[in-house]
């Protein structure tokens, strides 16, 4: 018996990743016939440049998928990152003779230096903040370009800049900027399906999720912005050595536009489609040359109709193609481990595993929570409940670090985590699920589990015991079968379960829930209270906030009641519920099987 | 007949969703529609309201097909739908929010809808004390409440309502069924999506149980009730009356 389920998850196994090896050698087969191209085939010097051009600046658009398409944070200066690296290298191997390979080294590590810093001062803001602050780096580069003129020669620009001895003919050159083209693109391939990259697109989807999943969300964005910088300089690099000479009207805000444009053109979330429309870009006008004085209008408006209809771009279709006609792996449950959830908390049972001593939250002159004390013992399922307003919610986004408590303290098995942001206490053990749902809904549901199992601690050894483990919380809440779904396909109730299955991928300590059961019928809700049930007798401890009283009577030892933010009843749950001030505030009458 | 759905079929993506779905509303009727989640009962909802076009079948409204209408359309038609998830408009204030409800009104004066926006604030006295807040600042029950008063502002002929009760305290879901089983005698018919099947049914004039995009079972409430499956896998054992 044993055996068999070993072969099925061998044959499981072979039929997920022959199809990723056999695509892996594919690719390497055509980069390296590509990169032998300019050495087989003669080309004019037009085409050479045409095609140094191309490749030089989809490095650049590399850092724009990254930053972009993966990450989610707008920069409108890949033309200035492009641009440092350029004049790194034309500085650098003429007035400085420092050689074409620091020199490139160099080009890296400046628009990196530059991209950490400008990422540092301005990722908090993001959306519209974070497109004007990189304009306005984008123009002060442009203006120290032309204007310090005893460093950068000005407005005439850098020429004589040289190449390493073995690549001077310019097809060597080429054939060189074709080779890490295909290594950063498929680095940047990679990138996406890696613990790093799935982090980013949690940042992009859904950035409170992200963070209560574990990401530092500011860290992750800052890096993918150092990333992004750090390919642009490459490119740039390599561009200064191609053309051999440089000038400031290169790097200019227009031209960060149009790799931008090059970027969604091709399709922002892949690597393939950006270097696609890096290209279309470049040779378009070329094709388009013979309608004379219109083809720059005729050009435009293709641009224009491709955004328009495509709004995923070229890629997009590659990817909708791909989703009709191949179906969903399918899934053996049979090779899936049961959901270890092994994390034991330091206190003992009965000790506080959560104590809240006082904890107030104001907005404004609405008093949210007010002086509430709250005691979950470890191990217990404890109830928070009270009518819609009175501040339950925004109890539980204190708890879980998204708002700052004005007052009172919060400790978490030993320690005091009152200020600790909200990456750092799931980390620690504690998990939630969210009342509107937070999901990523970019991301499949495998995905989606995957960034709360890696993101939580180093609990997993290799990509493989993760995606065991998002497997094993999926099948635990019974959705298994579902895992290369669209979140967005999915009901309203399978996606609770979805968002219940990312938080015990994490093996917390502490869960909290708030209105697991809205959206579930009869049915559901009692497989939800036999899940709670288990979470307890598998050493969990839960605090839930949810309107169905019969629900909460059966899972819950204890409840806290709650009204205009201040706690109004706190004790074991059948005193609570038969509470006059409860029924009265919250419960209306008296349920008939409350007795 | 008021409103019919005949073999309808709807489908996200490549994932069927209604699979030949039929089911009729009578004038004045109020209808539930039960089934596990993922069975299709929001999708039932959002291809009458014109949010899904449907791959094939008819929606009559009146006798008049409908189905693959725009959603504005649709509205005008008074139709009007209050989704799940509630989707209230965050950036204007609670009154504004309700407002907006009665915007598929023709003819009727601003001061009347001002009257009517006061009569939901009499029903949901819970939200008039943030009638000037904006959307977003309210918690997730009293939002439920603005959308739910923002569909009663349509004076709607049909009102389909995917969960109201969906994150309410039970003294305010007490009051949301007093409210719907109020509706039919200013002449509204609903169409009510719940998960509480007993709180449904009890408001219901008949019901319809879905499984995976198809009508299973339909019936008055009391055969419904007395039908073991159903009682099994929508009731559940644990919430019976007394």
């Amino acid at each position: 018996m044993t055996e068999t389920v070993v072969m099925d998850r061998a044959s499981a196994s072979r039929r997920r990743y022959f199809p990723s090896a056999f695509g892996g050698l594919t690719f390497a087969g055509f980069a390296i016939c590509l990169t032998a191209l300019p050495l087989a085939v003669s080309l004019t010097g037009y085409q050479l440049n045409l095609l140094m051009q191309a490749a030089t600046y989809a490095i650049a658009v590399f850092g724009l998928v990254v930053v972009l398409g993966y990450a989610g944070q707008i920069n409108l200066a890949q033309a200035a990152f492009f641009g440092l690296g350029a004049y790194c290298v034309a500085l650098g191997t003429t007035d400085f003779g420092l050689g074409f390979w620091l020199s490139l080294l160099l080009a890296v590590c400046v628009a990196a230096f530059a991209g950490a810093v400008l990422g540092l001062a301005s990722l908090r803001l993001g959306g519209h903040y974070l497109a004007m602050v990189t304009i306005s780096f984008q123009t002060i580069l442009s203006l120290t370009l032309n204007n310090w003129i005893s460093l950068t020669h000005g407005p005439d620009g850098v020429r004589g800049i040289q190449r390493p001895a073995i690549l001077n003919d310019s097809r060597y050159f080429l054939a060189f900027c074709l080779a890490v083209l295909f290594t950063a693109g498929f680095g940047v391939y990679r990138l996406k399906r890696r613990r790093l990259g799935r982090a980013m697109q949690a940042v992009r989807d859904n950035e409170i999720a992200a963070a209560v999943s574990g990401i530092d969300t500011f860290a992750t964005k800052v890096f993918a912005f150092t990333l992004s910088a750090a390919l642009g300089g490459l490119g740039g690099g390599l561009f200064a050595g191609g053309f051999t000479y440089i000038s400031p009207d290169q790097f200019t805000f227009a031209e960060s536009v149009v790799f931008l444009t090059m970027a969604l053109l091709g399709g922002v979330t892949s690597a393939f489609g950006a270097a696609f429309g890096t290209g279309l870009l470049i040779l378009l006008p070329e094709w388009l040359r013979f309608l004379k004085v219109v083809y720059l209008a005729v050009y435009g408006a293709a641009v224009v109709l491709i955004m328009v209809f495509l709004p995923d771009g070229l890629w997009g279709i590659v990817t909708w193609a791909k989703r009709r006609l191949i179906s969903e792996p399918p899934v053996d449950r049979q090779s899936i481990a049961p959901l270890p959830l092994t994390r034991q908390a330091a206190c003992s049972a009965g000790q506080a595993l959560l104590e809240v001593k006082s904890l107030s939250k104001h907005f404004g002159g609405l008093k949210a929570v007010d002086e509430v004390n709250l005691s979950v013992r470890q191990n217990s399922v404890h109830a928070l409940i009270g009518p819609n307003g009175s501040g339950k919610t925004t109890m539980l986004n204190v708890l879980s670090g998204l708002y700052r408590p004005m007052g009172g303290s919060i400790v978490f098995d030993g320690g005091t985590i009152t200020n600790a942001p909200p990456h750092t206490r799931t980390r620690l053990g504690i998990a939630r699920t969210f009342q509107n749902i937070r999901l990523f809904p970019a991301m499949s549901v495998l995905d989606n589990v995957m960034v709360g199992a890696e993101q939580s601690g180093d609990l997993f050894s290799s990509a493989r015991a993760v995606r065991n483990h998002a497997f094993s919380a999926l099948e635990f809440v019974g959705l298994a079968e579902r895992a290369y779904r669209d979140i967005g396909s999915l009901s309203y109730g399978h996606q609770r379960l979805v968002e219940i299955a990312r938080a015990l991928a994490g093996n917390p300590k502490l869960i909290l829930f708030d209105e697991p059961g809205a959206g579930l019928n009869h049915g559901e809700k009692d497989r939800l209270v036999e899940l709670l049930k288990q979470l307890k007798d598998r050493g969990l401890t839960v605090l839930i906030i949810d309107h169905d009283m019969a629900m909460v009577e059966q899972v819950a030892e204890r409840i806290t009641v709650l009204n205009f933010g201040r706690h109004i009843a706190d004790g074991a749950s059948r005193d609570v519920l038969r509470n006059p001030d409860v029924i009265a505030a919250y419960l209306g009458e008296v349920r008939s099987d409350a007795a | 007949m008021l409103l019919e759905l005949d073999s309808v079929t709807a489908a996200y993506g490549r994932v069927l969703a209604l699979k030949g779905l039929s089911l009729t509303v009578n004038d004045g009727e109020i209808v539930t529609l039960l089934g596990a989640n993922g069975a299709g009962k929001s999708t039932v909802l959002r291809t009458i309201s014109g949010l899904m076009t449907p791959q094939s079948g008819q929606v009559r409204w009146a006798g008049a097909s409908i189905g693959g209408m725009k959603p504005g359309v649709i509205a005008g038609l008074s139709i009007a739908h209050v989704p799940e998830r509630r989707r209230i408009f965050p950036g204007l204030t609670v009154r504004e929010n309700i407002l907006l409800g009665g915007s598929n009104l023709k003819g009727v004066s601003r001061a009347e809808l001002e009257a009517d926006v006061e009569k939901n604030f009499a029903i949901f006295p819970e939200i008039k004390p943030f009638e000037n807040a904006l959307g977003w600042t309210l918690s997730g029950g009293q939002q439920q409440m603005v959308a739910v008063a923002r569909g009663l502002m349509a004076r709607p002929k049909l009102l389909l309502l995917d969960e109201p009760s969906l994150g309410l305290a039970p003294l305010i879901v007490q009051q949301v069924y007093r409210v719907i089983s109020g509706i039919r005698e200013q002449g509204t018919t609903v169409l009510l999506v719940e998960q509480n099947a007993q709180m449904a049914l009890s408001v219901a004039d008949r019901g319809y149980v879905l499984e995976t995009g198809t009508i299973v079972a339909e019936g008055l409430p009391s055969q419904l009730l007395d039908t073991d499956e159903i009682r099994a896998a929508y009731l559940g054992g644990r919430a019976k009356p007394n």
